[in-house]
């Protein structure tokens, strides 16, 4: 997947020499081809986030197509008025990338860990926000990205998970949910975003569920979450971000307006983290591993198929 | 042009009437002698940027933008009217204005920005980015500051409006500055040092930096009094805040008539 996301930037950065990456001192073996390809179009600016993100919107302000690189703990969570103000506001084509997100650099701490990413994001008009699931997801997604000609929010959790889709997808489109498995119609459907859709297709094949892909966060599309909602009994969200304004909160704020439904939202749970562990340790702490995904879902299908409530 | 910025404080009963004040000669400079907008276009896609980073001012641009036709006397009159576009603080949706300010910090970085997209691509256009000293607290500005001259942005010229207040009381008690100019030569600017109300000497200052430090990025600390033109509000802070009553304007217009300054 960071290769993908490595290819893609260089492919972007050889077609238009307007493709600038900027990167806040970070990023090191992952822009070697960058630096080697398009070494005119690097600018580390330095561990200097706040004036990286305003000279970005300097550089779109005068034709530039700057592409921003951070870990999600500083770009965008560090810099999220310089967001707001210089980049959102004038919808310039800026492409804020965060990496590392969720508990990728657990053995860090707080400081290196993002599960706020989202929420704070998904507030900033005109800003679109994208969680790519697999390696395939990444290529589209900043195909998408640039083609986007105004702002975007990008977010890298854990990479290394394997595919999810089994072949390149064309394009994305705004807002649209990526159907990866089908599944039993009376038990829930599973919506998951980035890292959780691994375990989610676990899951799902393990309980034969329904699974959506929501590569995007904001816009999310209200047909197609509403589509999940009526052909399921019920629906989890999994997301390696806080249960809190990411991925349960988009879905439960259409499903509660436009196709009332149960929904399970599965994610980090409202607190820091108290250890110090690999990425597989932290996900456990906070019940995220698959096994505990696993049995909650496992549950939520039994406790769905004795408890089902006509919601009119 | 002070006399704009009463009447426009005075019908929108607005405050930041000293923030204004005190860079009126400083724009009037960089309006008549330096920036350069083809066709008088505020938009036009050769022409300097005028950075107004301490957005607080805004009312001084807005007094220079309606004296280059590009705002109507509508728009003095009915300024801070509901559904109105001028803000009380720099918006860069209106054509003349770069940035959004108001938060401090952010218009600096984004000129360097602007600056060096300038460069890249070949161009002799410049940039002029305004900060306050109050400003000068903000991280950002001293991030960029390295990244300027790192890049050796010499189309660029920051700036600082030097009037030694901020909101709550004088720089020097809310957070000493120490030796401005000793600051910015430090990290690698061509740097001078000007009073901030003589427009030959500003003119001849920025004439000196442009042709002065190659590959250096410029700064001019332009020494200023907050309220200026204006007895009663000169270096009184009250001003950053006060709206004007009948009396305190009438009194305001009559003074800038009786001394000429309401240029």
């Amino acid at each position: 997947m960071r290769e993908a996301f490595s290819n893609a930037l260089v492919h972007l950065a050889l077609a238009d020499s307007k493709v600038l990456l900027l990167t806040g001192d970070h990023g090191y073996s992952l822009f070697d081809k960058f630096r080697q390809c398009c070494p005119d179009q690097y600018i580390n600016a330095g561990i200097a986030e706040q004036n990286m993100v305003g000279m970005a919107a300097g550089l779109a302000r005068v034709g530039f197509r700057p592409f921003v690189y951070g870990l999600a703990a500083f770009i965008p969570i560090r810099t999220v008025e310089q967001i707001k103000l210089d980049i959102a506001h004038d919808d310039l084509p800026v492409v804020l990338l965060g990496d590392g997100a969720g508990f990728v650099y657990g053995h860090l701490g707080t400081s290196h860990q993002s599960t706020e990413d989202i929420a704070c994001t998904r507030a900033i008009p005109q800003l679109q926000v994208i969680s790519p699931g697999d390696r395939f997801e990444m290529t589209a997604a900043m195909e998408y990205a640039y083609a986007a000609d105004s702002p975007v929010y990008l977010r890298m959790g854990k990479a290394d998970l394997g595919d999810i889709h089994s072949g390149p997808i064309n394009s994305l489109r705004p807002g649209r949910l990526l159907k990866v498995r089908d599944g039993r119609s009376d038990r829930p459907g599973l919506i998951a975003t980035g890292s959780m859709l691994r375990t989610a297709l676990d899951i799902a094949v393990h309980l034969n569920l329904m699974l959506w892909s929501a590569p995007f966060l904001k816009p999310l599309n209200l047909t197609d979450v509403r589509t999940a909602a009526q052909v399921t009994n019920g629906l989890v969200t999994l997301e390696e971000h806080s249960v809190l304004g990411g991925l349960g909160a988009a879905v439960t704020e259409i499903t509660s307006e436009h196709q009332p439904t149960r929904v399970l939202r599965i994610g980090v749970p409202d607190r820091f983290s108290e250890h110090c562990g690999s990425h597989a340790y932290l996900l456990r702490e906070h019940g995220l591993d698959t096994d505990s995904v696993g049995e909650r879902v496992g549950a939520y299908c039994q406790w769905l198929a004795s408890n089902t409530i006509a919601i009119a | 042009m002070r006399r704009t910025v009463l009447e426009m404080a005075y019908a929108g009963s607005t405050v930041h009437i000293a923030c204004a004040f005190s860079i009126i000669e400083l724009l009037t400079v960089l309006y008549r002698h330096h920036l350069r907008y083809p066709g008088n276009d505020p938009r036009a896609e050769g022409r300097d940027y005028l950075v107004l980073s301490k957005g607080h001012g805004v009312m001084a641009q807005y007094a220079c933008m309606h004296e280059l036709g590009w705002l109507e006397d509508s728009h003095i009159q009915n300024y801070f009217k509901d559904g109105t576009d001028l803000k009380g603080l720099s918006d860069s949706r209106v054509a003349g204005l770069e940035v959004t300010s108001g938060s401090l910090g952010h218009g600096f970085s984004v000129g360097v920005g602007i600056a060096l997209g300038l460069k890249r691509k070949g161009t002799d256009q410049k940039v002029f980015a305004i900060v306050g000293d109050g400003e000068l607290n903000e991280g950002p500005i001293w991030e960029g500051s390295l990244v300027a001259a790192h890049h050796k942005l010499d189309n660029l010229i920051l700036i600082v409006d030097r009037n030694g207040f901020q909101a709550m009381g004088t720089t020097n008690e809310v957070l000493a500055l120490g030796d401005l100019q000793a600051k910015f030569t430090s990290f690698g600017f061509e740097t001078r040092k000007v009073d901030g109300h003589d427009e030959a000497a500003i003119d001849s200052a920025i004439r000196q930096l442009w042709s002065a430090g190659p590959s250096k990025p410029k700064a001019l600390i332009a020494d200023t009094v907050k309220g200026k033109g204006v007895s009663f509000m000169e270096g009184v802070n009250l001003w950053h805040y006060t709206r004007l009553n009948p009396q305190s304007f009438a009194d305001a217009v009559r003074e800038l008539e009786l001394t000429g300054a309401s240029q």
